[in-house]
């Protein structure tokens, strides 16, 4: 019972992990409405400028990751700006889009290797003694994983149902000509687009770190078809259902390390996608004319 | 003067798988639109059950342990590492080829290229986890024994010999109903269906196709440098079989081809044998990276038909009535201009 509860703890963590990364690329796909393949070298970007804020300028942990996330939400507004925007203003069809953005991808985490080399690397908190809530036992940095996460859903709520830029977003999600026709700067609101979307990947990427304690260049990456899963059984675009998509998954990844061995916990990830393609490809919340 | 004959057919060798794979995917994407964003897996799975295939039983106090281990003769090996990555292509294409937006197929292909990888890797018992295959047999060489030179020299030809088949048949398809059929998908499906053809059936039959071409090169593949480790075979190894497709000319196999010869062998193995520096020894592999990345984007934005791009289909086209008064301009004037 214990192991149960201690899973569902850890679990809870990855859903969280999961969750800020899934709702950053959902965010992006539901916008502009094809996939990024380089988000995982986002995530690398998030936990990298933050490990150079810390480890160089001797910042505390906190500002570090605010540095952190900005830099890398300026490196997703540079990368549509330069690269993905010129090719969508010329109407290149999504098939080459998503060429365009898996060869960013290359380009991107060979650059982070460059840069940062290939070894291990990690941030340098207090492990502090494990903290009990109720039956769970988490450590100081997982409980601030799962707060950090609860606060920018809310967040990201707010943007989206309470700003002038959320509702953008969501008409340009929705529609994306009748959007432009009501006088909506689609342009603007595609790069604020990126710019959040990278945000966010930033935040998923430190926090993953702080939850796999260890990283390097491609540690995002391979996390990169969870989050695809967890995307695509929210339903695409859908940020509400990207969260209920990302705990699920979250769930499923940690009790499936449980139950079979934690080297194929990615497998049963695998096995979520396949079934949802399956039974659901709309996804939980689906979105007309888009599955 | 050996050394560098040596060398020549080295980069010959690589030339011709690269191209087996670059046909394969070109079957694949060229032809019927399908995103295979793991090409390397199915050339590992080739590679792989054909190692297991000609090698013999596994010892049980080697160390090394792997499945099968059938000592079989060289073309039963070929035809079993082929009929794997066909059917590992089955498998995908079961879940990928639904009707489904193109994102979600790619990101299919993607996701299972990792499983397999991950799967093998783990695996202790199947090739021989992350350890890999070593020590594979190679075809005629106990046979002949030539001087490791001469023996490169005699697998170019082989390899040649089977590249060409393989183009041969790249090019019958493309030429046969079946091959008219694949384009008009890629072009529209809705259209192709509503024409009446069977289009799952059509992209599983260019899926599995492409799978054996690759399946095929992997055999080879792993013939050539007579091991095989996962290590080999990750995302950076597809870009390059798609940058070379995408520089080519997609579409087109003789695009297919120069696209191999100009990033596969000139650009991704001749710079191999550069020296690393000393103290960033991953260096060189990242820039090269970086650098074909670079090149596929920028073909896509300056040349997006590739070097050699496809040949569009024409066809007889019925002139306009030119007797419905003055509806339609005549032809005739339209062309003294």
């Amino acid at each position: 019972m214990s192991l149960f509860l201690l899973t569902l703890g850890f679990g809870i963590v990855t859903s969280a992990v999961l969750a800020l990364a899934a709702v950053g690329l959902s965010l992006q796909f539901g916008v502009t409405n094809y996939v990024n393949f380089a988000y995982g070298s986002f995530l690398a970007f998030g936990m990298f400028f933050t490990y150079t804020a810390q480890t160089a300028l001797h910042l505390p942990i906190w500002l570090a990751a605010v540095i952190g996330v900005v830099a890398t939400g300026l490196v997703a507004v540079v990368v549509d700006a330069l690269v993905l925007e010129p090719f969508v203003r010329r109407g290149t069809s999504g098939f080459f889009l998503l060429i365009v953005t898996f060869g960013l991808s290359l380009i991107l985490l060979n650059l982070v290797q460059a840069i940062w080399g290939v070894g291990f690397d990690e941030f340098q908190v207090a492990a502090g003694n494990p903290v009990n809530i109720g039956p769970f036992s988490f450590t100081a940095a997982q409980i601030w994983v799962v707060g950090i996460a609860v606060v920018t859903m809310v967040a990201v709520h707010l943007l989206l149902t309470r700003t002038n830029l959320g509702k953008s977003m969501r008409a340009m999600s929705d529609n994306a000509p009748l959007a432009r026709a009501t006088g909506i700067d689609t342009r603007k609101v595609t790069l604020w687009t990126w710019f959040i979307s990278g945000c966010l990947a930033g935040l998923g990427g430190i926090t993953l770190a702080f939850n796999t304690v260890e990283f390097q260049a491609f540690t995002g990456n391979t996390f990169l078809f969870v989050i695809f899963a967890a995307v695509i059984l929210g339903g695409i675009g859908q940020i509400y259902g990207a969260m209920i998509g990302a705990i699920i998954i979250g769930l499923v990844v940690n009790f499936a390390g449980l139950v079979i061995s934690s080297a194929y916990d990615l497998d049963a990830a695998f096995a979520v996608l396949v079934l949802v393609l399956v039974i659901r490809p709309q996804g939980i919340i689906p979105t007309i004319g888009k599955a | 003067m050996g050394v560098v004959l040596g060398y020549i057919a080295t980069l010959g060798v690589y030339f011709c798988t690269y191209n087996i794979f670059a046909l394969g995917l070109n079957i694949q994407f060229g032809y019927a639109g399908i995103l295979d964003f793991t090409v390397i897996t199915f050339m590992a799975m080739g590679g792989y059950m054909a190692g297991v295939a000609s090698l013999g039983p596994s010892q049980p106090g080697s160390g090394i342990y792997y499945i099968l281990g059938l000592s079989l003769p060289w073309p039963l090996a070929l035809l079993i590492g082929a009929a794997a990555a066909g059917a590992l292509g089955y498998a995908v294409g079961l879940i990928a080829l639904r009707r489904l937006r193109s994102d979600y197929l790619a990101i299919v292909t993607l996701a299972a290229g990792s499983i397999v990888l991950g799967i093998v890797g783990n695996s202790n018992g199947l090739f021989d986890g992350f350890e890999g295959l070593v020590g594979v047999p190679q075809p005629f060489a106990g046979v002949l024994n030539l001087s490791p030179n001469s023996y490169t020299l005699f697998f170019l030809g082989m390899c040649a010999v089977i590249m060409v088949i393989c183009w041969l048949v790249a090019n019958r398809i493309y030429n046969s109903p079946l091959g008219r059929t694949m384009r008009a998908i890629r072009e529209d499906l809705d259209v192709a269906e509503a024409y009446g053809k069977r289009t799952f059936r059509v992209r599983m039959t260019a899926m599995v196709t492409g799978c054996v071409f690759v399946g095929i090169g992997g055999v080879l593949t792993i013939w050539f440098i007579t091991a095989l480790a996962p290590a080999g075979w990750g995302t950076s190894e597809t870009f390059v079989v798609w940058a070379a497709l995408i520089v080519g000319g997609r579409g087109n196999n003789l695009g297919a081809v120069v696209g191999s010869f100009l990033v596969a062998v000139l650009f991704n193995e001749a710079t191999r044998f550069l020296p690393a520096i000393p103290s960033f020894p991953s260096l060189i592999p990242e820039i090269r990276n970086m650098c074909i990345g670079a090149l596929v984007i920028l073909t896509l934005w300056f040349r997006p038909q590739g070097v050699i791009g496809e040949r569009k289909a024409r066809f007889f086209e019925v002139p306009l009535r030119t007797d419905s008064l003055d509806l339609a301009p005549a032809p005739a004037a339209a062309s003294t201009n």
